[in-house]
């Protein structure tokens, strides 16, 4: 899968899971490995996701990866 | 002018010889709006015993998972300068040294962007600025940026490492804590910004086993100085002690877990093959005990107080590793134990917790370690042993049968 395919896929899966189950960074990694994915390859595509802020960290009671525009309303 | 609040219950603790952060929070309270109001809300707080904060959420710096802990008041109408009072975390220097001019920097810039309030330093070890809103953010983490400081770690990513003052300033450092501190810091940037882990991780390093930064109660991960030669003894300097005043016996031959210290009046003995190196010997006859060279450090896994079974010491997994640039061998240990932690940690579940629940040997399996003696905590007190295929292979009993 290309990077940019990738980064869309990862998206994706934090869009629709919005509101009913919150991905950590392993869950990630271990959800794109099953299609192949190497861990360095998602580990590398969520950082960009999250330096461009489509994506953003969050914490309750632990730390999340949750869509970008959510922190338009901290 | 600031609003003021008549705080009765804060003001018990301005009594008595002690400083106090009543004291200190009035101070700042007289010039900024923010300090008064959080004065306002801790004395409702004392007086409802209640906490009016709403913790964590989705605040932060781009680009970063931590070093801003989000923080709410749910008294927002009653106490506005309150409403933001995030919490920012800054990574500290190795051992604490600071220059008057950084922290003069450090008050003007949050007299500027936050409350004024501080904390030198949080548990963790970080500089903590408390009390600031959500647009500082990222202008105070673009201004510490420029000038040489970075946010610190929170959530579920490695903390800020920290370490005692080491060879800086004491003359029992068996390694470079600061280097170590400094290097480690640099290597895992990554997983300091960027929460990765199941909860979180702590490494503390300090240059003996006095452990002034109390690293074995409080890291996942301790590094802690120790040495592997003899301890030279200056007989002459013990006799001093002696005629001092110093029960040799009693306070240095009864303390000795190891039970390797005889006293015969003249002469101080130490059977280094039985020493357990806790250092009580060397600190309490200071000049006239050293340990000598080689130098490394035990590696120990483990701590932390609020544990599923109640506050843990870390326990050894390298009894001695050597510390030297560019500590390639610990780092390989470190990205090991972590892959294995990611792999079967539950959610909130420390690395220390793991390795109770999926058992010891799997944990040194993984990270590539023989078992040793000095990895026994205690002895265990059941009649079983357990054999994997592996081991009767190597037919262990021969060697009883001998």
């Amino acid at each position: 899968m290309e990077k940019e395919e990738l980064k869309k896929a990862i998206y994706q899966l934090i869009e629709q899971s919005a509101g009913k189950k919150k991905y950590k960074q392993a869950d990630l990694i271990k959800h794109f490995r099953q299609q192949g994915i190497s861990d360095a390859d998602t580990k590398a595509a969520i950082r960009e996701l999250i330096d461009a802020g489509d994506l953003i960290y969050t914490y309750f009671g632990g730390s999340y990866i949750e869509l970008g525009e959510k922190r338009k309303g901290a | 002018m600031t609003k003021k609040y008549d705080t009765p219950l804060l003001d018990e603790l301005e009594k008595g010889p002690f400083p106090s952060f009543v004291t200190e929070m009035k101070k700042a309270a007289a010039k900024n709006a923010m300090a008064a109001d959080e004065l306002g809300q801790l004395e409702k707080s004392f007086r409802d015993k209640v906490t009016y904060w709403k913790h964590g959420g989705i605040v932060g710096v781009r680009g970063y998972g931590g070093g801003v802990i989000g923080r709410y008041s749910q008294l927002a109408d009653e106490f506005p300068g309150v409403a933001h009072f995030h919490t920012v975390r800054v990574n500290q220097p190795s051992g604490l040294f600071y220059t008057s001019e950084t922290m003069k920097f450090f008050c003007d810039l949050w007299d500027k962007y936050g409350s004024g309030l501080t904390n030198f330093h949080g548990s963790t070890g970080d500089i903590i600025f408390l009390g600031t809103v959500t647009d500082n953010l990222e202008p105070l983490a673009t201004i510490l940026s420029m000038n040489g400081f970075d946010l610190g770690g929170s959530g579920s990513a490695m903390r800020t490492p920290s370490c005692c003052v080491g060879p800086a300033r004491c003359e029992w450092s068996m390694i470079d804590t600061l280097d170590i501190t400094y290097d480690l810091t640099q290597e895992f940037q990554d997983e300091l910004h960027r929460p990765q882990f199941p909860y979180k991780f702590k490494i503390k390093t300090v240059g003996c086993p006095v452990d002034c930064n109390a690293s074995i109660a409080r890291a996942d991960l301790s590094i802690i100085g120790t040495w592997k030669g003899p301890i030279a003894i200056d007989q002459d300097k013990v006799k001093d002690y002696a005629k001092k005043g110093m029960n040799i016996q009693e306070e240095i031959v009864n303390f000795c877990p190891g039970k390797c210290i005889t006293w015969d009046g003249n002469t101080l003995t130490i059977n280094n093959s039985d020493c357990l190196h806790c250092m009580h010997c060397i600190t309490k006859l200071a000049g006239a005990l050293k340990p000598t060279p080689p130098f490394g450090a035990v590696i120990l896994i483990g701590a932390k107080a609020p544990f599923v079974i109640g506050a843990t010491l870390s326990w050894v997994i390298v009894p001695f590793m050597e510390m030297k640039p560019p500590y390639q061998e610990i780092k390989d240990l470190i990205r090991n134990m972590w892959d294995w932690w990611n792999e079967y940690g539950k959610n909130r579940e420390r690395i220390g917790e793991l390795i109770l629940r999926r058992g010891m040997r799997e944990f040194l399996e993984v990270c590539g370690l023989e078992p040793t003696p000095e990895m026994v905590k205690e002895p265990r007190n059941d009649p079983f042993w357990f054999w994997t295929e592996e081991d009767l292979e190597k037919k262990p009993w021969e060697e009883y049968l001998k």
